[in-house]
């Protein structure tokens, strides 16, 4: 029964059966479902065949019914709100997040669908976010036509509420590009003038064209510092106002000092001008302040994506029947009808009806849950069975769930600082209190030397290879972990990662693979003519059109006997008519068995009786065993933090020989246990996979998200699993391990290399140019050393 | 070395050219998606969709 199914041509998701099929390259390809088999006949017929050789990962699951996405988003084409900006030419821009895109082919694939459509002018796609900017005359092309061909593809659109945002992003990250370019063309040239004045002062130059390239490079320079550095100086003037000085203080007090200080030695035409070192500094501290740009980004988007938890439309009760309105525009006190098969817009509480909720978005825990009149549902959970009315009682940002991510984010927000950058802090209120200390020895024992030797400090302990000793590391340890399977997002996780001595498990989807499998069939002894498979199929006939998740673990190969007249038997299960007979498939109440025969199981009658018990269950993962055995000899304390209850939690606890493990937690409990083991001292990892793990993700010492996580855990973390194993979790800690070692070593040399040669700048034996030289090589060797991580092996 | 009195501000005038290049480039969207444009290269060749293709449905 457990068999691996194969994997969908299209989604990726397993098969249940053979009966979808498709012909691509000469071959026959397995297909899941009808939905996949129509999205690739249509990628296919378009002659976008080449879709499925260059994607990377799968396509994603057919998105349910085009005509009904298209049928909903009609209400955005009668709402002006919604055209998005006006450009003036009749064109407007339509800003879209798209779900599903993963890779270029995909960001392709959308263009060359949208772009031939009348009235589209032009499609960008970003292929991290899935943000997708469409140019559109909404007369010609209105947004329910663009949903309807995305969605026929299998994207799946959601309304652009984020894009005023998204814009906001784009422009702050041109802006740093821009700061940054104009830092390194700047410092290319600078650097150039600085090797004709040190190979001037070497072999001797006239006092004009010495002159003359030091005002080239203060020309250059003036730019650099006032254009490329102003991030620097607004930061430390808002630290000073806010009496927190933070790593912008003394970075702006050494630029500003060392600019200063070089202008009053050109101007008064003696001493030495450092216009080179200000411009590297800056040109450095501009990459850090980029790259720190794009994750505190990625982590914003990690946010937008709980939006997509949450259904975009609502039906609202109105005076005449129901009104389909954007569920952002809900408010408390609103009616709304919820369809099975939909997720609750807003958090409220049932008016009408009776259902079953599928709540795993939230709790983890795998089985729906009964909820009837009076009780209180959370937006983002599943609707399975019946409709009922919600009375809303908070919508949008207030719900529970948007604030479940404002949580993760400020658990990323107040994210411990690495090693590196406290290092860097301590080293720059280093330099700044030798070169005052230089500046003011000098000034006592010969006033003229003070301010040469002061910059001297400066200049000589810049800090290239300190700067690079570290990023050069992380990177070559991340490209490294992508080979083998490893998507690193935060690089400094890694030092957390090493010295980690608890890692944290989430049960259902992370140790497990989150779905259940058929285990067992137990049949009834006194009734001799049924089997296995004949009690299968009657199962799976019944459960055939139920939404139920466990009905996927009914999944016999072959045809099925057609069930009649189903009925839901709210709370105990299902009945229904196959070949004249009657069959409940359910609770042991429900087949009239004694309640205390065992509940784990789904059982199966006829009129007769009892037929057969299946014992279903969540499996592992197929390496878990092995990666667990393996952190435990590498002297790691293994814990699971799980949503699910006590009997399931323990069961793979003991199977995996896990001691510490705690059921039942909600997501603040998960936080509260890891504050809990971070406050006795220890180094908690975290591997999850759902929403309700993001924020204890967000707040653990590095986090990993394994396989088939959900979006919000993908962002959350710190690191993400490709492959579907657990076994990068121990890749990942293994080259945390290496990373480190190489780290320290750089650093260890960055060091050195400058408590050797700022004392000899200190007392003036040091040479600029000597100092210039020995910090280019300095930073190559740290470049070169990083490399080695990158090397299979070891 | 007069020729670097010529030369240098010269290269001053190739620095400005290539700073309002960059920003040009930065400000029409070349460096928003750095992935994939150069897999157009490897996909958008002649199998082009069919130009009959449908409309779509309203």
């Amino acid at each position: 029964m457990t068999e691996p199914r194969p994997a969908c041509f299209h989604c990726g998701e397993p098969c249940e059966d053979d009966r979808f099929h498709v012909e691509w390259e000469g071959a026959t390809r397995p297909v899941c479902c009808a939905g996949c088999q129509a999205v690739f006949e249509l990628i296919h017929r378009a002659g976008l065949g080449r879709y499925y050789r260059f994607r990377e990962g799968e396509g994603v699951r057919a998105p349910g019914d085009p005509e009904a996405l298209a049928d909903d988003w009609s209400a955005i084409d009668r709402n002006p709100a919604f055209r998005g900006a006006d450009l003036g030419d009749g064109f407007f821009e339509l800003m879209l997040q798209v779900e599903g895109v993963h890779c270029a082919a995909c960001a392709w694939l959308i263009r060359s669908r949208l772009e031939p459509l009348a009235g589209v002018r032009r499609v960008s796609v970003d292929i991290a976010s899935g943000f997708t900017q469409v140019e559109y005359i909404p007369e010609q092309a209105p947004p329910s036509r663009l949903a309807h061909e995305l969605a026929r593809f299998g994207y799946r659109p959601h309304l652009p509420l984020a894009g005023d945002a998204e814009r906001v992003r784009l422009d702050e990250r041109r802006a740093a590009m821009r700061r940054l370019g104009v830092a390194g063309l700047g410092m290319m040239q600078v650097m150039m003038y600085a090797v004709g004045l040190y190979a001037g002062d070497a072999l001797g130059i006239g006092e004009t064209a010495r002159r003359f390239l030091a005002w080239t490079s203060l020309l250059v320079t003036i730019p650099v510092v006032f254009y490329s550095g102003l991030p620097f100086f607004r930061g430390a003037a808002a630290a000073l106002r806010a009496r927190r000085p933070g790593m912008d203080l003394p970075v702006a007090l050494a630029i500003g000092i060392a600019f200063g200080a070089s202008c009053v030695n050109f101007l008064r035409g003696q001493g030495d001008v450092y216009f080179d070192s200000v411009v590297m500094f800056v040109f450095f501290l501009s990459i850090a302040r980029y790259v720190q740009m794009s994750q505190r980004q990625r982590n914003a988007r990690a946010g937008a994506a709980l939006a997509r938890l949450l259904p975009e439309w609502a039906d609202r009760l109105a005076d005449n029947g129901t009104e389909r309105v954007p569920a952002a525009l809900l408010v408390a006190g609103d009616h709304v009808r919820v369809k099975p098969g939909r997720a609750f817009p807003a958090d409220g509480v049932i008016t009408e009806g009776r259902t079953r909720v599928d709540e795993a978005v939230l709790t983890g825990e795998s089985r729906p849950a009964w909820r009837t009149v009076g009780d209180a549902v959370v937006a983002g959970v599943v609707n399975r069975d019946a409709p009922v009315t919600l009375e809303v009682r908070h919508a949008g940002a207030e719900t529970a769930i948007s604030a479940l991510g404002r949580r993760m984010l400020a658990a990323r927000g107040e994210h411990r600082t690495g090693l590196a950058d406290r290092l860097a802090g301590a080293f720059i209120v280093a330099v700044l209190v030798l070169a005052t200390a230089a500046a003011a020895w000098w000034s006592w024992a010969d006033p003229a030397r003070a301010l040469p030797a002061a910059l001297a400090v400066l200049v000589v302990s810049c800090p290239c290879a300190l700067a690079l000793a570290t990023p050069a590391a992380l990177a070559a340890a991340s490209r490294a972990l992508l080979k083998r399977g490893v998507l690193l997002s935060r690089g400094e996780a890694l030092e957390p990662l090493a010295r980690a001595d608890t890692v944290v498990f989430d049960k259902t989807g992370t140790l497990t693979l989150g779905e259940p499998t058929l285990e067992h069939i137990l049949l009834n002894p006194a009734r001799a003519e049924w089997t296995d498979e004949q009690a299968l199929a009657i199962a799976a006939a019944i459960e055939a059109d139920s939404a139920h998740p466990l009905a996927r673990a009914f999944t016999p190969g072959g045809t099925l006997p057609r069930a009649e007249r189903a009925r839901l038997h709210v709370g105990a299960g299902l009945s229904a008519h196959i070949d004249g007979h009657r069959y409940r498939l359910g609770t042991a109440a429900l087949v009239g068995m004694p309640d205390d025969a065992g509940d784990e199981g789904i059982w199966l009658a006829d009129d007769q009786g009892w037929i057969a018990t299946f014992r279903v269950r969540d499996r592992l993962r197929d390496d878990a065993v092995e990666v667990t055995r393996a952190l435990r000899a590498a002297g790691v304390e293994l814990r699971i933090l799980s949503g699910d209850d006590e009997r399931a939690v323990s069961e793979v606890a003991d199977a995996l020989g896990i001691t510490h493990w705690q059921s039942r937690q909600a997501p603040d409990d998960k936080i509260a246990a890891l504050e809990q083991l971070r406050a006795a001292g220890r180094t908690v990892v975290m591997v999850g996979d759902g929403v309700n793990d993001a924020p204890v993700l967000a707040a653990a010492d590095a986090s990993i998200s394994v396989h088939g996580a959900t979006e919000l855990a993908q962002g959350a973390a710190d690191m993400a699993l490709v492959g579907a194993g657990l076994a990068g979790v121990t890749t990942a800690r293994d080259m945390a391990i290496r990373t480190r070692r190489l780290v320290r070593q750089n650093l260890a040399w960055a060091i050195g290399y400058n408590t050797l040669a700022v004392p000899l700048a200190f007392s003036g034996w040091l040479q600029p140019w000597m100092a210039a030289l020995g910090m280019s090589a300095s930073s190559l060797l740290v470049v070169g050393n990083a490399a080695r991580l990158a090397r299979p092996g070891s | 070395m007069s020729i670097i009195y010529l030369m240098i501000p010269l290269a001053l005038v190739l620095v400005a050219v290539a700073v309002w290049a960059l920003v040009w480039a930065i400000r029409s969207g070349q460096f928003d998606d750095l992935e994939s444009q150069g897999w157009s290269v490897v996909l958008d060749d002649d199998e082009k969709p069919p130009a009959d293709k449908e409309e779509g449905e309203p």
